[in-house]
Parts: C-alpha cells; structure tokens; sequence
C-alpha cells in the first residue's frame, strides 16, 4: 500500500499545495525583515482570490485576474503599512482588522455581485506551463513519468515561487538592498542615522509582501480551483506565518518549510482515499497540517528568534 | 522615550517576539512636571487626551457606520433604511430585544476572554478554539449530570467548560513561555484542531444516531433557563440567564483586575514585562495564568451557547464568537465592564443583520465590515487622537 500512497502525483501535489503557502511566507520573511508583522496574509490572500475571481470573469482573462488580485491585496497590505509604519499602530491588531475586513469585503461583494453567497462562478485556469505527454520512450518509462510529474507539471505562478525562493534568499543576504532591509528590522534607529529612509524601506517591504500574498490567492483562486468560494484560505495565512518562523526568516528556508506542509495537506488528502482500509476518521486527516504546525513550533524551532525591531513601530526623533 | 529598541534585548525570546501590548496601553506616560507654566499645560493637555481616549470608541463607531454605508451606497443599497431595518431587528421588538441579549451572552464572554489576555499582553485569537472546547464539555457533562438538579448540574457544568477552555489554552501558552511561540500562531492552530476535534466527535463518539451529525440533546435539568420565566415582558423570545451569568463574570474579572495580586500581576507583566521581572513577578507563569483564565472565560461562553441555545453541540455551532470578541475587547478597550457595553453593540449588530438582509436587501456580511473597521480605528487610534488635536487646534481649544 506504500507505494500507492508514495506516487509521484503524491510529490507533485506537495510541491502545488505548498505554493500559496510559500509565496505568502517568503513575502512575510521581507516584511519581518524590514521590521512589520505581517498577520494579514491570510484576509490578503483572501482578497487576492476574490477580486482576482472576479477581474477574470469580468474580462474573460485570466492572466489579468492574476493582476488584479495581486493589486487588490497590495491595495489591502497599503491600509496595513498606513496603519502600521505611519500611525504606529500595534501591527497585530491591524493586522487582525486587515483579516477581518477581509473576509467582510469579500463576503459582502460576492453577494453584491454574483447574488449569493458561496461559490462564483468558475473561472478556466491557468494551464501548466510544459504539456509532455506522460509515457516514455522504453526503459525511461518510469523514470520520465517521475522527472515529467515532478519537475514539468506545474503552472506558472508555482515555478515563479522557486525562482523566488532563490532570488529573494540571494537579494535579502548578497545585495545592497538586503542589507538595508535587514538593518531596518534589527536597528532602525541606526538604520535612520545612516540615511536610510526607515518608513519608505518599510512601506517597501509591506507591499512586496502584500503582492506575494497576492500571488499567492491568485495561486489558489485562478490555478489550482478556478474560482472563489468563501473563506477559501482556510488558516492558509497563519501556516504561512508557522512556515516563516520554521524557516528562520529566510526566504529559501521558508520555502522548504512550506514544502512540508503542502506535503502533510498532500498525504491528507490521498490518505483519505484510503480511509476505508485505514479505519481513521477523516477529521484526524484534515488536523495533520495544524497539528503539523504546532509540533514544529514546538519541537523544532525551539531557539529561533525574530528581528530585533520586529513588531515595534518607529518614530524619527529628528 | 524608550521606542523599544533602545531597550536591552532579553536573550529569553519571548520578550523578543512582536509588541503584544494591546493598544491604549503603556502609551501617553504624563510628562514630567515641570516649573507650573508647564505643568498647567500638561495638565490640560493629559486632561485632553483623556477626554480623546475616552470617545475614540465612539468615533470608531461613526467612521464605521460611514464606512460600511459607502459599501452599501455602492452596491445600490440604501443605508438608511438598512441602518434602520438594523435597529427594529435588534430592538424593535421584545423578542428582537431578546435575541440582542441571546447574542450578547457569548460575546461578554469571549470579550472578557481577549480583554483579560491584552491586559497581561497576550493576544489569544484562539479563543474560537477553547469556545469549542466549553461547549464539547458542557455537551458532555449536562448529559451525564443529567439527573442532578439544574442549580447544582449549571455550576457544574460551567465549571467543566471553563476548565476545558483553560487547557486548550494551556499548551499555547505553555510553548510561548517556554520556547517563545508567538501564542497567535499556536491558539490559531488550536481553532482548527478543535474545531476537527468537534466534529469527529458528534459523527462518531457523540453523535446521536440520527444521521445528522450532532450530540443528542441536553436533559432540560442541564439547560439553561429562560429569561423569560423572570421577565415576562420579553414573550417567546430564546433569551435565558446566561446574560445575567455573563454580567456577573463582568464584575468578577473586573474585581480581580483591579484588587488582586493575580490581577495586580496581569497587568504588571502586560504592561511592562522587563519591569515586571525586576519587581519580582515570575513573567511565565504569569502568562501562563492568563492564557489559562482567558481560555477558561472562552471556554464558558461555549458552554452558555449548547447550554441555552442549542441544547445540543454540533459542527460549526459557534457564530464566530471567539474572533468577534476580539472587537469587543478592543471597543471596551480592555475594561470588563466595558465589554458589556462593547457585546451589546455587536450582540445587537449580530441580531439586526437577518432583519437588514430581509427588509433592505443588504448583504448580513456588512456587520463584518463594520467590525473591521472599528478596529482597524482604535489600532490607529492616532487617527483620531491626530485629526481631534489638528482641528482642536485650529480652534485655539486645548492649548
């Protein structure tokens, strides 16, 4: 039976399950970085897939909806950046409203628009960016529906979350900009004296976070379901936030962070399959990735520790 | 002024993680006095900005009516008739009255819940989680106390709920003081385990067999009663004493705030954890004591709902209670006498909704809107406090 659960399909849904939740912890790494929780990303991600539903039924492309969600979150992740960096509000409790304002928004517009609530209409998806056919030439066989699974099978939003993972790793430690970035979350008082603009770098790094998030609904809405159902993310967010913290605040590592919980939501899903043969009820399934969560936190973080300003507003005193 | 960072990092990353310290706390330290020029001004200016504190709440409320109207105007709605459709649902009648206080109930207890974990600087966002814990108990017990008499099984019970709720909040709290686990995440991630947790059980171990997935019902010596049997002028309405169970933990936790050492020592550590520590108080358990009495307080806010609503526990019975609390908290800005105010005001938004939906064709979820934006408000409460001292001081007022 392990090898009908061990597919290469297993590891591919793995690798799409994890995407909205990397994309949203790799956008959360920068905005930690520059010093501003970021709990929103859950109502970001939320509103990214409503409105990014919406702009593509609207004008009948998908692409643009990707565009339109990924602006509609920023929009959003603006309030929290205002909120946060300019009226030195407590960033969680914004964060808080930014959720719940979400999921009133989008409640609210679905009825408006589509005249019930649940489900929209859907939306055709954004094709994976390969086609090869699946089987192989002879000998191949097995390995190429393995490489062809695992490697091409993917739509585009997803490859762009690894060139991520490996541009953001490279840009926050080897570049000019990462250096700056990370100074701001960990003195931005010295930060300030040097020159550097601490509100600016950290509106930055909000809304880069706020168009991962973005990037990530998108994900959700208009390449892995085509459409949008109500509070579609379902903690999504918050497991991000887990993803981050697991990962150091390190982009690439909260990238492979992610990987193991797409991979739990991936074995959740194919173990229910077989829930007739494993007498388990499904609900103990559909935890794996919460309790996942809360056992990494506890056992295997243990001593990371945030960026010093992390959390904390800044005022000039110049 | 200490912005924080000037403070010495603790080694200990607990105190490292993100300023947990609910809003309108530990700010606006009085200046220190100076010659009595100075100090007349700094009287009236801290007098201002206590006038300021004071009707934040309410300006909040006007710029979320304000808000939630332009989505309404929008959409094609008409808010006045939708804020009126509003008001008679919730208060029109006395069985709209009734409802307003059914919906209440929870709402004090959830609210006391966050109001409790802010005034000791932790954000329990899972009280969700611990409700569905109360209620699991309280579903538990009131059928195995079934045969006690209801003054003895409702002590019981609420008993067994608030210590359900107490340690689903446990863990949580136990990972952030040991390890440093922002209580966020971990409550958050409780929510859903719970929340699976209830539902396996109401298919499986407790369900009742009739298909649905549900417990079977409460004997009616475990239910809450009426309130109607009091007062008869609410009618037929589904209110029932644990509006009044709900007030009197008001004051209860109100009391043990302001007069006891473990209130003393809430309030110390959520204040100030550094100084805290210095003064003698042990952080950790502290916190651990708050989670727990915050869990405790969520945990019987799902008791009072199988207890006098439902009769019975099944998936998803909780209206969203332990996030709404949150906005109860923040309006009653942490006063447990507030929070009953605070939970009127959203109990009545909770049972105007249907209304509004039926008679001015506007979406329920609106509430939700309105709700957001009064906190998004009082987080940014500088946005009020600025935009009153610019206008005030145009006008020479103040200063």
């Amino acid at each position: 039976m392990l090898w009908q659960i061990l597919t290469p399909d297993l590891f591919a849904a793995a690798v799409r399950l994890s995407t909205p939740i990397a994309l949203a912890a790799m956008g959360a790494a920068v905005c930690e970085r520059s010093g501003v929780v970021n709990i929103a990303l859950e109502g970001l991600m939320l509103v990214s897939a409503f409105f990014g539903t919406v702009v593509a039924i609207f004008t009948h492309n998908t692409w643009l909806g990707v565009f339109g969600g990924v602006f509609a979150a920023m929009a959003f992740s603006a309030l929290h950046a205002w909120a946060s960096i300019n009226l030195r509000a407590d960033q969680i409790v914004s964060g808080t409203a930014i959720n719940l304002l979400a999921l009133g928004v989008t409640g609210f517009l679905m009825e408006a628009i589509f005249g019930h609530p649940g489900t929209t209409d859907p939306v055709p998806t954004i094709p994976p960016v390969f086609n090869f056919p699946m089987g192989g030439p002879g000998v191949l066989g097995t390995t190429w529906t393995w490489i062809n699974t695992i490697v091409f099978s993917y739509t585009p939003i997803v490859y762009f979350s690894m060139f991520f993972a490996v541009f953001m790793t490279w840009a926050m430690f080897r570049t000019r900009w990462g250096l700056r970035l990370r100074a701001l979350g960990e003195h931005p008082r010295a930060a300030d004296t040097v020159g550097i603009n601490v509100l600016r770098g950290r509106w930055i790094a909000v809304l880069i976070s706020g168009a991962m998030a973005g990037l990530a609904g998108a994900n959700l809405a208009l390449e892995q379901v085509g459409g949008f159902t109500e509070n579609m993310t379902n903690g999504r967010g918050f497991i991000a936030l887990a993803a981050m913290i697991f990962g150091r605040w390190i982009p690439g590592f909260g990238f492979l962070a992610s990987l193991l919980f797409g991979f739990a939501d991936a074995l959740q899903i194919k173990l229910q399959i077989f829930s007739n043969v494993i007498k388990i009820p499904p609900q103990f399934f559909l935890m794996l990735p919460y309790v996942l969560t809360v056992v990494v936190l506890a056992g295997v973080v243990g001593k990371a520790v945030a960026p010093a300003a992390d959390g904390k507003p800044y005022k000039s005193k110049g | 002024m200490s912005d924080g960072f000037d403070t010495p990092l603790s080694p200990n990353p607990l105190n490292n993680v993100p300023a947990l310290r609910a809003p309108g706390q530990g700010r606006d330290v009085p200046p220190p006095a100076g010659d009595s020029a100075d100090k007349d001004f700094a009287m009236q200016r801290e007098r201002m900005q206590r006038v300021i504190k004071a009707i934040t709440p309410f300006i909040s409320i006007v710029i979320a009516v304000l808000v939630s109207s332009v989505f309404i105007v929008a959409t094609g709605g008409n808010p006045i008739a939708a804020f009126q459709a509003l008001l008679y649902g919730a208060f029109g009648t006395p069985r709209a009255i009734g409802e307003t206080l059914l919906r209440t109930t929870p709402l004090i207890f959830t609210g006391l819940a966050l109001a409790y974990g802010f005034r000791s600087g932790v954000f329990n966002i899972g009280a969700e989680g611990q409700l569905y814990m109360g209620g699991l108990a309280a579903a538990y017990f009131g059928i195995t106390f079934g045969g006690l008499s209801t003054f003895i099984a409702i002590p019981l019970i609420i008993i067994a709920a608030a210590a359900a709720g107490a340690a689903w909040a446990f863990i949580p709290a136990l990972m952030k003081v040991r390890i440093g686990a922002n209580e966020v995440i971990t409550t958050m991630m409780f929510t859903y385990i719970g929340k699976y947790v209830v539902s396996w059980l109401v298919t499986g171990p407790l369900a009742d067999n009739s298909g649905i997935p549900q417990s079977a019902q409460l004997p009616p010596s475990s239910s809450m009663p009426r309130l109607s049997a009091i007062i008869p002028f609410l009618g037929t309405g589904r209110a029932h004493l644990g509006i009044v169970v709900a007030v009197l933990f008001a004051v209860v936790i109100w009391a043990v705030l302001k007069y006891t050492t473990l209130g003393y020592e809430a309030r110390a550590v959520g204040y100030n954890p550094f100084a805290s520590q210095a003064g003698g108080i042990s952080v950790g358990s502290t916190i651990i004591k708050s989670l727990c009495i915050s869990g405790a307080l969520a945990g019987v806010a799902g008791a009072v709902e199988v207890m006098g609503v439902y009769g019975r526990l099944f998936d998803n019975f909780s209206n969203n209670f332990g996030f709404t609390g949150i906005a109860v908290a923040l309006l009653a800005k942490n006063n447990p006498l507030g929070v009953i105010a605070a939970a009127l005001l959203f109990g009545a938004l909770d049972a105007g909704a249907g209304t509004m939906q039926l008679e001015a064709g506007v979406s329920q979820k609106v509430i939700n809107i309105i709700q957001a934006v009064i906190i998004f408000t009082i987080a940014a409460e500088t946005i009020v406090t600025w935009s009153i001292e610019k206008f005030s001081a145009r006008k020479g007022v103040g200063a």
